[in-house]
């Protein structure tokens, strides 16, 4: 991508060229219109359909991937810590801090920190990132820990936490190893200092991860319908 | 596949090396796996990725009514993980934090895996084979010497469908008693009169679709939030992507107050006065869509000055008598924005802020309401005088336009509701009804003189028939009225009475096995196999995933065996392998037809939930529309509408005044009392607390004062404080300025807790119409402890 960017200088002010003597071709009426649609420079996103959950932002946070999500500063999340909030894979985190307004739902307050990320220094930590900041209504799902223990026991245990690596070959990058819905946004777990040490990626400049990096949780092999007819 | 995952991961563990001196820059996180911390090696080895071994089911969730759609991922035979079904259009792979973590409440270290039977005041282990003897022993024995109506089952609206089919089987059928209730009655029951009232059917004519075309949503008493939590974030992402606006109308502020466009307050038992000074406004401004009043909509009067159920053996019956347009104008003229203002507290402005909402014809309106609404002395009024509102403007049964009543457990529709395990009814119409009587006797199997043609007791009065020794035999099943029932104290006393043989089915030890002679271990949700059906329509399949722990069996099948065990095989025939489908199959029969069709056992398994009325393989959306519902014929020209519920095809407008609540603060017991629910537990909280993460987050029961009334008393945050009421007293900490605050003279206690049970405090008092207690109004004192 980095390669022969005076290439890339060409093209741009050849499509800047065009885009002028179109407008000079056409007139002010195109120009209208494109200010009516808004295209006025800013990143215009396909309509939302309408549901709670999606591959919506699967793109968020590549705005600042390339300054602090390179950082080297060590936010000091562990896999370990990672767990011990959740009670299975996929399971909404507890929230481990104490949370001022018992009677918000959470929204701007929480995305001031959990929605870009960064260094805290009330909590002397680098935040995690929500991978769904679409999302407002952040107490349906999180809550702080006021005591610890339980009420009466339990024998619950979880489903086995999705193994690192697994490359098919050695040339190949890894799979993705767990469900990504609600997480369609890789960069929010996998990138930056307030990242888990274990998953964190190499390469956050890289962005569009799922190019390489495939969904392998299916547990079903594919079979051609009909069976196998070959002799 | 085991093989595949083998071979992937073998191959990939030989190359990681050789491929890391190629690409530096890539981490193949070898360490990471080092680190992971990951104690199943052989597992690992075997299955390097998440999902091998693991099969995805879909259930719906065992907690509220809302009835969104799990995938629950099953692998050697426990649960192991959940996540929100995509496919399912409620919740549309969406959960809250107690659906997320509804798996765990199976694994409580205290589930009761064997029957218990009290010998010489103790519960002692027995065979459940053994227990179930003495069951049907004892209920024999019973109707022996007292008579059938001395025998009774109390379950609830978390009865999956086959559960309390064969229960109405049993009682009303089989023995021939209509001794038949359900905790339903406390939390629905208004609702139910509310919709009979109005439009002869129960349910709601929309549903959950609504919300995507609603302009404005008002709740009424309803803090969403946390009690419905899904349907609100369907509700806010409609505010964010389309500017719809929410009115949170409470008498208490909590973080749905905070979420919405617009908070008002208003003072207990007001809402009958809002509702017509909103209706007031409505007429006056010349907002009456004139043309759906004429062709849809007839007006009533019930009577008035109706009562509250205090007394035992409390008899009343409403009687429409008709009314018109003219006589309403008459009647709303005590309604005027600035006299309900000085009752209500709701300023004029606000009144009339919410009657522009409603009365706006470019605006499409949804009212949401639950216990708010129906736990109130004057519940199905209540319920009557928001469908007026509706009426009035006609924004009723089309998309958007939809008054909309929630429920609270998983099945209180889909069970008690439909299959009717309430006194009066039968899965098909009321005992009342020589028709209905005639079918079900006809599809059961039974003489129809075995079906009592009168209601006998609903649950208040069950419990005071307890208590009179009236009563001598009750099986309660997956509920918990030890920690429920309003005026604790007297049902208590009366069920520990000598001669009364109580028998419990549940899954924990709670306040209600405490006081059992017998307790039969239930398989829970989805150790076995049934269906729930949600507030809008919508019946959910679910699979037995697991084999229920020890003896523990499903309560469909315990009262199997106690009516083949009452010499009733006949009736209840079934192969264990095949009796869910088949119990379906036969209840099924009891609504055929255009206006109740429900779905096929096959489509059943296959879908994420089916919406009655289920009509040639389509779900109906909207009821009483012909755009949608193939059972509506309108008659008149233009109008899609035809209300066919009642017998003139028109909804019913019933002019329903404000009447006061039956017990209000004095000097002796000056503050309000108001119950509820947090969002962390679940009804009295027996299976969520077993959930570390939801008892972590809320361990305990507090009393919400508002902050100047705790400065007044000089109570701190935090501290134990006496409240009492002229029925009991409890001691519980203070919570002040925490996650609700209940207005000034007013207090809140959640009723999860059976550490703290604040129904000792509450009244007995109910609906005439739908005796349905009122959970949220009595009045108690507050008092710092002097340590």
């Amino acid at each position: 991508m980095n390669r022969k960017p005076e290439r890339r200088y060409i093209v741009i002010a050849l499509s800047i060229l065009l885009m002028a003597s179109s407008i000079v071709v056409v007139g002010e009426s195109l120009v209208e219109a494109l200010s009516e649609s808004g295209e006025k420079g800013e990143i215009i996103r396909p309509p939302v359909p309408s549901g709670l959950v999606g591959e919506i932002s699967g793109f968020e946070y590549s705005d600042v991937a390339q300054s602090y999500l390179k950082s080297s500063a060590e936010g000091g999340r562990t896999l370990t810590s990672f767990r011990a909030r959740r009670a299975y894979e996929g399971g909404p985190p507890m929230i481990p801090h104490k949370v001022d307004d018992d009677r918000s739902l959470g929204g701007e307050n929480c995305l001031t920190c959990h929605g870009k990320g960064g260094f805290v220094p009330k909590f002397n930590a680098y935040t995690p990132v929500t991978p769904h900041p679409n999302l407002k209504n952040c107490r349906q799902c999180h809550n702080p820990g006021r005591t610890g223990g339980t009420f009466r026991g339990s024998t619950f245990e979880p489903i086995a936490w999705p193994s690192l690596g697994g490359s098919v070959l050695p040339t190949s990058p890894p799979p993705i190893p767990h469900k990504i819905k609600m997480r369609e946004n890789c960069l929010a777990c996998h990138a930056g200092p307030g990242a888990v040490e274990e998953i964190r990626t190499t390469h956050p400049e890289r962005i569009n991860c799922r190019q390489c990096h495939a969904l392998s949780t299916d547990d079903e092999i594919w079979k051609r319908p009909g069976g196998d007819r070959l002799p | 596949m085991k093989r595949r995952a083998f071979f992937k991961f073998a191959a990939a563990s030989a190359a990681i090396s050789a491929a890391q001196s190629f690409f530096p820059s890539i981490s193949f996180n070898q360490e990471g796996e080092e680190n992971s911390g990951n104690t199943t090696d052989t597992e690992s080895t075997a299955n390097p990725l998440v999902g091998d071994g693991v099969e995805w089911k879909k259930t719906p969730c065992r907690f509220c009514g809302v009835g969104c759609g799990l995938l629950v991922a099953v692998e050697g035979g426990r649960a192991v993980a959940v996540q929100g079904d995509p496919a399912s259009p409620v919740n549309k792979g969406l959960c809250c934090v107690k659906g997320y973590h509804s798996i765990l409440a199976l694994y409580g270290a205290d589930r009761l895996r064997q029957a218990y039977v009290r010998k010489e005041g103790t519960l002692v282990p027995v065979p459940i084979a053994e227990a179930l003897d003495i069951v049907a022993q004892k209920m024999k024995e019973t109707i022996a010497e007292h008579g059938k109506d001395s025998v009774a089952i109390y379950g609830s609206g978390q009865w999956t469908i086959p559960d309390g089919y064969v229960a109405s089987k049993l009682m009303k059928g089989a023995i021939g008693t209509n001794n038949l209730e359900a905790n339903a009655r406390l939390c629905m029951a208004s609702a139910v009169t509310g919709f009979m009232t109005s439009f002869g059917l129960d349910e709601p004519m929309g549903c959950y679709e609504d919300i995507e075309h609603a302009d404005v949503f008002v709740l009424w008493g309803n803090n969403m939030a946390e009690m419905h939590p899904v349907l609100f974030s369907r509700l806010l992402d409609q505010k964010m992507k389309r500017g719809a606006r929410i009115i949170d109308l409470a008498t208490r502020t909590t973080r749905t107050s905070m979420a919405a466009d617009k908070s008002i307050l208003f003072a207990p038992q007001t809402d009958l006065a809002i509702a017509n000074a909103i209706c007031y406004e409505i007429t006056r401004n010349g907002w009456v869509n004139q043309e759906f009043v004429a062709n849809h909509v007839s007006f009533k009067r019930g009577k008035t000055n109706i009562g509250y159920g205090l007394e035992d053996k409390f008899k009343f019956e409403d009687a429409a008598t008709e009314s018109d347009f003219e006589d309403l104008k008459d009647f709303l003229e005590d309604y005027k924005p600035e006299k309900v203002e000085k009752l209500s507290g709701v300023t004029a402005a606000d009144i009339r802020y919410m009657a522009a909402l409603y009365g706006d014809p470019g605006k499409k309106v949804m009212s949401l309401w639950c216990m708010g609404m129906n736990q109130h002395t004057r519940g199905t009024w209540i319920n009557n005088l928001v469908y007026n509102i509706h009426l009035l403007v006609g924004k009723i049964a089309s998309p958007g336009n939809s008054p909309f009543s929630l429920t609270g457990q998983p099945s209180a529709c889909g069970t008690v509701r439909e299959v009717g395990t309430l006194t009066h009814k039968l899965p098909h119409g009321v005992v009342t009804n020589e028709e209905d009587r005639k079918m079900a006797a006809e599809i059961w199997g039974v003489p129809v003189e075995n079906i009592p043609s009168k209601p006998s007791l609903h649950t208040v009065e069950m419990f005071r028939a307890l208590d009179r020794g009236d009563l001598r035999f009750t099986w309660i099943q997956v509920t918990n009225p030890m920690v429920t029932m309003p005026k604790l104290n007297r049902y208590r006393e009366g069920i520990l009475k000598e001669d009364r043989f109580i028998v419990v089915s549940d899954v924990y030890p709670t306040p209600t096995t405490d006081i059992a002679d017998v307790i039969l271990p239930s398989a829970m949700w989805i150790e076995r196999e049934g269906m729930f059906g949600n507030s809008e329509r919508r019946t959910q399949h679910f699979e037995q995933m697991l084999t229920p722990p020890g003896e523990a069996m499903s309560d469909t099948w315990q009262l199997i065996e106690v009516a083949r065990r009452l010499g009733y095989k006949k009736l209840f025939p079934w192969s264990y392998e095949t009796h869910i489908e088949e119990i379906w199959k036969e209840y099924g029969r009891f609504h055929a037809g255009a206006k109740h069709g429900m779905a096929p056992y096959e489509v059943l398994k296959e879908r994420p939930g089916v919406m009655w009325p289920f009509v040639e393989g389509k779900e109906t959306k909207w009821r009483y529309n012909a755009d949608y519902d193939p059972a509506a014929k309108p008659e008149v020209d233009g109008s899609p509408f035809d209300f066919y519920g009642k017998p003139d095809h028109r909804a019913w407008f019933w002019l329903r005044p404000y009447e006061p609540a039956p017990e209000i603060p004095d000097e002796e017991y000056p503050f309000w009392l108001n119950t509820g629910r947090v969002i962390e537990h679940w009804h009295t909280g027996s299976m969520t607390r077993r959930v570390p993460i939801l008892h972590q987050g809320m361990p305990h029961a507090y009393v919400e004062i508002h902050p100047e009334d705790a400065a007044s008393l000089g109570i701190n945050n935090g501290e134990r404080v006496k409240l009492s009421s002229p029925r009991g007293e409890i001691v519980i900490p203070a919570s002040i300025n925490e996650r609700g605050i209940p207005a000034k003279g007013q207090v809140f206690v959640p009723f999860f807790d059976e550490a703290y049970l604040v129904n000792k405090l509450t009244l007995d008092a109910f609906c005439p119409i739908s005796k349905q207690p009122d959970y949220k109004k009595c009045a108690v004192r507050v008092e710092r402890i002097v340590a």
